[in-house]
């Protein structure tokens, strides 16, 4: 009784932190993701010349996110900011049919490092508002999920202009750490 | 009345001939006054013509000055929409021909830059487009990099625009970043990829040591074994690594200099606010563990090794000095609710 006690208070009272990657094609909307959720809160800082990275507070966990990227030869710097990293969101263009073989050959470069053996991964259906916007289930089967082994993952359809569906995506990954 | 009786009949005996005159005289006299009435006649001429050129002359510079002041109004209206969607702004400045569809001559406007918002500037510098992209070599073409080391470069080209946070357009600046420093510096570096992957870590270095919201600051341990194995494979010598960043910064905003005499140091001078005395000089400097702290000194005082070396600070300092009203109107209003508290 005691332990389970301890549990739910610590659960109550601890802020947890999680550290999140958020990666993605150009144009697929990350920086609108990122500045979305912090939408309401006062900017007080002057702005940092650099990468942007937020910091948002859900559900008594901090998220802190950053947006990272570049070419082929830049993933090796990147991966020690991998190291410690819980989550990886990649954020896709639904509307982009063009692309979205370049944007899964991206992720999947991107989940063969191995720092990112043990990340859950939200895939952000992005642009959903759009009327070429590729179904959940098309694009989990274009950006080749099913094929993931031993990877909690999952899709969330989401307007990041409108700012839907970007905190059920955050409750999912918020799931998945108290899993942990 | 009799006035004009007196001019008139003076002119009647001016115009009659005296009665004593020869033949001879009397006809050099009347070729004479032909003559006269000629000239006179020529003169009026002249100076009728003349007014005519000079009001022609009024008209073409007034349509000149009308000209230029139109097309610099129309620069203005172009720099405006520039700013409110950087696209548009460009395609208003090059259907008014103010603009010529190049990317050296886009490139240029931005650089000189009169007017123009840095973070538009950097916005249309990062697009994805191959016109854009051309733009930004341009750009970076006009920055001048010899002999400069590579922070030093680095800060000379983040100076003239603003620096986007999206990752993709941070690396093709860096790419051309390099590719020009490594164009003005040969030899620094073995190819143009060590240096771009070395400028895309030091933008990474500066986010996480001053972006809040990086919590886990970085030591320079971490960051000389982050960039293990990108020249070339191989490392790059720990020298080029280290002291990346300034142990302080205190921007030269609304502040003055002036000698001082300090018994225990030479060639002193210092820093000061010269209209909010006693008031905290915004400053920062980094600690020994990578954390940035805020300065919290009302002056800064300096000791140069030798009297021209001071000499040379302060004319040095005094030129880069520069005064924005908004820091005293901030001043005046954190006083006031100072005050009210």
């Amino acid at each position: 009784m005691g332990v389970f006690f301890s549990h739910i208070f610590s659960r109550l009272f601890e802020k947890k932190e999680m550290r999140l990657l958020m990666v993605g094609l150009d144009a697929a909307g990350k920086t609108t993701v990122l500045y979305k959720l912090k939408l309401g809160e006062v900017v007080t800082t002057i702005p940092t010349l650099g990468f942007n990275v937020e910091t948002v507070e859900y559900k008594n966990i901090s998220f802190t996110v950053w947006d990272v990227g570049g070419q082929d030869v830049i993933r090796r710097l990147w991966r020690h900011y991998y190291q410690n990293t819980k989550g990886l969101i990649f954020v896709v263009d639904s509307s982009d049919q063009d692309r979205i073989e370049t944007a899964a050959e991206e992720l999947k470069k991107m989940l063969a490092e191995d720092e990112m053996r043990d990340v859950v991964l939200l895939v952000l259906a992005n642009k959903q508002d759009l009327p070429k916007a590729m179904a959940v289930h098309e694009l989990t089967e274009r950006l080749g999920l099913h094929a993931l082994r031993g990877r909690q993952w999952f899709v969330q359809p989401t307007c990041a202009v409108q700012g839907s569906g970007l905190y059920e995506g955050l409750d999912w990954l918020s799931d998945q750490l108290s899993k942990r | 009345m009799s006035c004009i009786l007196f001019w008139s009949l003076l002119l009647i005996c001016l115009s009659t001939v005296p009665e004593d005159l020869s033949f001879e005289e009397r006809d050099e006299l009347s070729n004479i006054r032909r003559r006269k009435k000629e000239l006179l006649d020529d003169i009026e001429r002249l100076k009728f013509e003349i007014s005519e050129v000079m009001t022609e002359i009024e008209h073409l510079t007034c349509v000149r000055e009308t000209k230029s002041t139109q097309r610099n109004k129309q620069i203005a209206v172009g720099r405006k929409k520039f700013n409110m969607d950087p696209k548009k702004g460009i395609q208003f400045l090059l259907e008014n021909d103010l603009l010529q569809h190049t990317p050296g001559d886009i490139a240029q406007f931005l650089y000189k830059g009169e007017g123009l918002n840095k973070t538009v500037i950097g916005d249309y510098l990062g697009e994805r487009d191959d016109f854009n992209i051309k733009v930004l070599q341009a750009f970076v073409e006009l920055h001048e990099f010899a002999d400069l080391n590579l922070v030093q470069a680095l800060r000379q080209f983040l100076w003239s625009f603003r620096l986007p946070g999206e990752a993709q357009k941070i690396d093709r600046m860096m790419e051309a970043f390099a590719a020009r420093y490594c164009q003005c510096n040969p030899g620094v570096f073995q190819s143009t990829d060590t240096c771009y992957v070395l400028s895309f870590s030091v933008i990474m270095l500066n986010t996480s040591l001053h972006n809040p919201n990086v919590r886990d600051k970085p030591t320079v341990e971490r960051f000389i074994s982050m960039n293990r194995g990108i020249n070339e494979g191989g490392d790059l010598p720990e020298e080029l690594l280290r002291d990346k960043e300034p142990r302080g910064i205190i921007p030269l905003e609304n502040l003055s200099i002036r000698e001082v005499e300090e018994p225990r140091k030479p060639n002193c001078f210092e820093l000061y606010n010269p209209s909010h005395k006693g008031q905290v000089i915004k400053a920062c400097k980094t600690e020994a563990d990578g954390k940035v702290v805020e300065g919290n000194h009302v002056v800064y005082r300096i000791s140069a090794p030798t009297p021209e070396e001071k000499e040379e600070w302060i004319k040095s300092i005094k030129a880069s000095i520069s005064r924005d009203p908004f820091y005293d109107m901030l001043a005046t209003r954190k006083r006031r609710v100072a005050a009210k508290k």
